[in-house]
């Protein structure tokens, strides 16, 4: 009886490492594969020297206000680093495009947040903790519509929208002058306060730290890059930033994944999310 | 939530933070039977801060009809449906309001309205409760009946934009209880939105954040009413400072009025935010509308108005209403002449409280022709 149970489990061993051969290599933890470039396609076939990471995404029901029915389920990660950044792929499910943010419109959108301190202990998921920040950085698709392009007008959001004067576009203001350029800040108070939340971009990405709930702050500066495309059925997001300081070759630090799904109304706190995940630092380079 | 006492609902109740009161609180009192709709308040609103990119459907203030008017659409319908029917007992409100009656997940009983929800802001306008058959005719309350309601943000106590920030990108300065929105904290969330009962925060989408009225804090520093309140054509309002029940002063206008004559009510009380612009109601609208919309004092405020031309006081502080640009914060009537004084004590307006009254002839004997009508 022994011998036949050893045998049966011996041909499920075999069975299960022949399906998993021509599955892509998954893994437990986020390993971020040594890699001489990293590429900023998601696309690139270079993604697929790093191990998957799949996880499935909890809803942010710890503060208020909480996203209290789930959306997105589920995320994988692919992760590389050249020594200097560290670069990550995170992929999801989302058959609706929602780049716009409007009255009751929201974009989607996703964020890679690390433990500023790699050495010391580990702070709380949800956005750190006083004395223990995070560093977040957050990409949106309304950001990367901009950078890939759309207009920043009105008529962008609203196509048949008719405006019929904006005070600063008066004949009397010179277009493009220091004068009628301060008079347009002026109309946008957020813009005129630095806080540039939509509009012409570069990036469509922001690093940003935070030391608990509510308390998310822009990064003395935005060191961080990325690049989302659609993919056949959601999102393919590349968020490249600097490698942690102390995260040397076959060290571990943690890290976190966050999902918006704009058609779900979700911003800000309302957004599915992991808890810490272990990020490896794969020996090499 | 902590335990805060709101004395327009007469009670303890829920809010998110603890009570914290201004040293003084911005007010104001409309008198709603003034109004005549011709939106020059809205216009000077929109004039002075809202012209620009992403602020085009923005109201910071509006003037709607009541019963069928509403900017956004059904903005006070749609609450007043969710949060269901509460009991006032005497002036203590028995139901629950939008923080108590706030789902699990949220800190504040509220709604989005959407881009649509604001395209038709003058819906209802002029529209009457009612069909005006032949041979119907005048009555109190009238059997047909609409009125003007004039709105900006309530700069509330209990501020439900401020309670629902997760970022605290609301705040209300404690030098006058002006709420106000951080430009550079805001993340454009607009949980705001959802959670002001008077829809009165608004997201811009060309700056990513939500804005809201300023009760034109540059002129209230300087003592001076807000541009809506200057230029309003009817000289229906009245900005001030108003006092917590037990504090209030004769000598203060809006202590007077809402305090010591409660000729004037607050909007919604049972939403439970204490909110600070004050309405004398309608006299020709039927009292449960009234009551609905401004409390249970609404009965007392509508008998004591139709008697205002007969009550000396009154008469004379309703004609500082539109009198001068100047906050004033006390008055004093001597006489047939009323006078507004700013918070040195400085006269800064003085008003008779009858206008002489000329009567011309109708027919003029010196040329045979009839003047009534000429200009």
């Amino acid at each position: 009886m022994k011998t036949i149970v050893l045998s049966c489990l011996a041909v499920l061993l075999l069975a299960s490492g022949t399906a998993c051969s021509k599955r892509p290599v998954t893994s437990a933890e986020v390993v971020a594969a040594a890699s001489p470039a990293l590429p900023q396609d998601p696309g690139d076939s270079r993604w697929n020297r790093a191990p998957e990471f799949s996880g499935a995404l909890l809803l942010q029901d710890l503060v208020e206000p909480r996203l209290m029915t789930p959306s997105t389920a589920q995320i994988r990660v692919r992760a590389l680093t050249d020594g200097t950044n560290l670069a990550f792929r995170l992929q999801w499910v989302d058959p609706t495009l929602d780049d716009a943010a409007a009255p009751s419109r929201f974009p989607d959108g996703c964020a890679v947040q690390l433990p500023r301190d790699v050495a010391g202990e580990t702070p709380a998921p949800q956005m750190g903790e006083p004395g223990r920040p995070v560093e977040i950085t957050f990409w949106r698709a309304d950001w990367q519509a901009a950078v890939n392009g759309r207009a920043d007008d009105i008529q962008s959001l609203y196509p048949n929208a008719s405006v019929d004067h904006y005070p600063f576009q008066a004949p009397a203001a010179e277009p493009g002058s220091a004068a009628q350029q301060a008079m347009a800040r002026r109309y946008a108070p957020a813009d005129a306060a630095g806080n540039r939340r939509v509009g012409p971009r570069k990036s469509p990405v922001e690093d940003l730290v935070a030391q608990g709930p509510g308390t998310l702050t822009p990064a003395g500066q935005s060191r961080s890059s990325g690049r989302g495309i659609r993919s056949r059925d959601g999102w393919l997001v590349v968020i490249t930033r600097p490698l942690p300081a102390g995260l040397t070759s076959g060290k571990r630090t943690q890290v976190a994944f966050a999902i918006w799904e704009g058609s779900h109304g979700e911003a800000g706190a309302r957004k599915m999310r992991t808890g810490w995940v272990p990020l490896l630092r794969q020996s090499g380079l | 939530m902590a335990r805060v006492f709101n004395w327009q609902i007469g009670r303890e109740m829920s809010y998110w933070y603890p009570e914290s009161r201004p040293k003084r609180q911005f007010a104001a009192v409309f008198d709603i039977n003034k109004c005549i709709a011709c939106q020059t308040c809205t216009l000077a609103c929109k004039t002075t801060w809202t012209s620009g990119r992403g602020q085009e459907y923005m109201l910071w203030n509006n003037v709607e009809t009541k019963p069928y008017g509403f900017y956004p659409l059904t903005w006070d319908v749609k609450l007043l449906d969710m949060l269901g029917a509460g009991r006032w007992r005497g002036n203590v409100y028995e139901g629950r309001t939008i923080f108590e009656s706030a789902p699990a997940g949220e800190r504040v009983l509220g709604w989005r309205p959407s881009s649509e929800d604001y395209a038709y802001p003058n819906t209802g306008e002029d529209d009457c409760a009612g069909r005006v058959d032949h041979g119907m005719s005048l009555s109190l309350p009238h059997l047909s009946w609409f009125f003007y309601l004039a709105r900006i943000c309530n700069h509330c106590t209990y501020p439900a934009c401020l309670a629902s920030c997760p970022r605290a990108s609301i705040y209300k300065r404690t030098e006058d209880g002006i709420v106000l929105l951080d430009q550079a904290r805001c993340r454009g969330y607009q949980e705001c939105v959802r959670a002001c009962p008077y829809k009165k925060v608004f997201y811009n989408p060309m700056t990513g954040t939500s804005e809201k009225c300023i009760a034109c804090y540059p002129k209230i520093e300087q003592g001076l009413q807000p541009q809506c309140f200057v230029n309003c054509i009817g000289k229906i309002r009245l900005a001030g400072w108003v006092s917590q029940p037990q504090q209030a002063r004769s000598e203060n206008p809006i202590d007077y009025l809402v305090h010591v004559r409660k000729v004037a009510l607050p909007l919604f009380p049972q939403f439970g935010l204490e909110p600070n612009v004050y309405y004398i109601p309608p006299v020709h609208v039927p009292l449960p509308f009234l009551r609905q919309m401004f409390g249970p004092g609404a009965d007392h405020a509508v008998n004591l108005y139709r008697n205002a031309a007969r009550d000396p006081d009154l008469a004379a502080l309703l004609c500082l209403f539109g009198s001068t640009e100047s906050v004033v914060a006390r008055w004093r009537r001597e006489g047939e002449t009323v006078t507004g004084s700013d918070d040195q004590g400085a006269a800064v307006v003085r008003v008779p409280v009858r206008e002489p009254v000329f009567v011309r002839p109708a027919f003029d004997p010196k040329f045979r022709v009839i003047r009534t009508n000429c200009p």
